[in-house]
């Protein structure tokens, strides 16, 4: 299918709410962590939003890591 | 033979074996997340922070969560947390941005070339459309000798501010990226706009894409170099900061 238009695609075909509730930004021990829920409180690490490179080098909630919000 | 004698070793390891098992595990978790068993440790807080601004700039419209980007109301509280954590002597801003918002981007720019403190911008990969005002927007501006920006003309795709635009609007609005980046970088409006509506550079397309040394030879970045230098240079304009600080107080 071709579309003819210069509207952006997701304004054509819009993703679907629930996609969006999947992540989140979460304050983790004093930094900002961006998360996709597993199941529960369980999340797994994907982005750490912090200016501070020491933040980048703790293990605990490297990208990837799985940590449990309380 | 063999076999046995490792069955031995497995029997009197037994008390030994819970702890170890663990500690494997913990080390597969590690190679999971990382690709690699450790990863280096800062010794205490580092006086240079660090805003990696990539993949899209996001505006006012969320986009789906399978794009990377870079979303102002994260990075804003961050440039305002670096101007007022007095711990923090500079910072090095890394781009590798394919560009986005337009409003956004300029008030990133803003943001960055409004700070008291030093900072540093290297450009990685790419740092396109209006990722060039954020590059131009630091103190000393840096671009790896591989690294790209594309310069070109405002489009428009979908809305803005949710009416269609005129083409005044939308000029005015490129008036704003040419000012922003004539007034904070060495290049003259009639070379970035010569760059901007160039022909022939992009498919069916006006525009220009300034590679690293050619970026640095029309004015628009201060030098080629990487992270080296741009930690090196960083350093010498918190030096110089410092310097001044002191001179104020005497």
């Amino acid at each position: 299918m071709i579309l003819y238009t210069s509207m952006p695609h997701e304004l054509i075909f819009p993703t679907e709410m629930n996609e969006y509730d999947k992540q989140k930004v979460v304050s983790y021990e004093g930094t900002s962590l961006l998360v996709e829920m597993t199941e529960g409180n369980n999340c797994t690490v994907l982005r750490v939003m912090s200016s501070d490179p020491a933040d980048f080098m703790n293990e605990k909630f490297s990208p990837g890591a799985k940590i449990t919000l309380t | 033979m063999g076999k046995n004698e490792k069955r031995q070793n497995e029997s009197q390891n037994d008390g030994q074996d819970q702890p170890k098992e663990e500690q494997s595990s913990s080390l597969i978790d590690k190679i999971q997340q990382l690709g690699q068993t450790n990863v280096p440790q800062l010794s205490q807080d580092s006086k240079i922070h660090c805003l990696t601004i990539v993949g899209q700039i996001e505006g006012h419209m969320q986009l789906p969560p399978q794009n990377k980007t870079t979303k102002y109301e994260h990075l804003i509280p961050q440039i305002v947390a670096i101007e007022q954590n007095p711990k923090i002597e500079g910072l090095l801003v890394i781009l590798n941005t394919v560009g986005g918002d337009v409003e956004a981007g300029l008030a990133i720019s803003e943001m960055l070339s409004s700070l008291s403190k030093p900072t540093v911008s290297i450009v990685l990969g790419g740092g396109h459309s209006i990722g060039v005002p954020i590059a131009v927007s630091c103190d000393y501006s840096f671009i790896a000798e591989t690294a790209t920006m594309t310069i070109h003309p405002i489009r428009l795709t979908g809305l803005v501010i949710g009416v269609p635009a005129t083409f005044e609007y939308l000029d005015k609005m490129q008036e704003r990226v040419i000012n922003f980046v004539t007034k904070h970088s060495n290049v003259s409006e009639e070379q970035f706009k010569e760059l901007m509506f160039a022909k022939g550079n992009l498919t069916r397309d006006i525009g220009t894409n300034v590679v690293g040394p050619d970026a640095v030879e029309y004015g628009l970045i201060d030098g080629v170099g990487g992270i080296g230098p741009a930690i090196k240079k960083l350093n010498e304009l918190i030096d110089i900061n410092k310097e001044s600080e002191e001179g104020i107080v005497q």
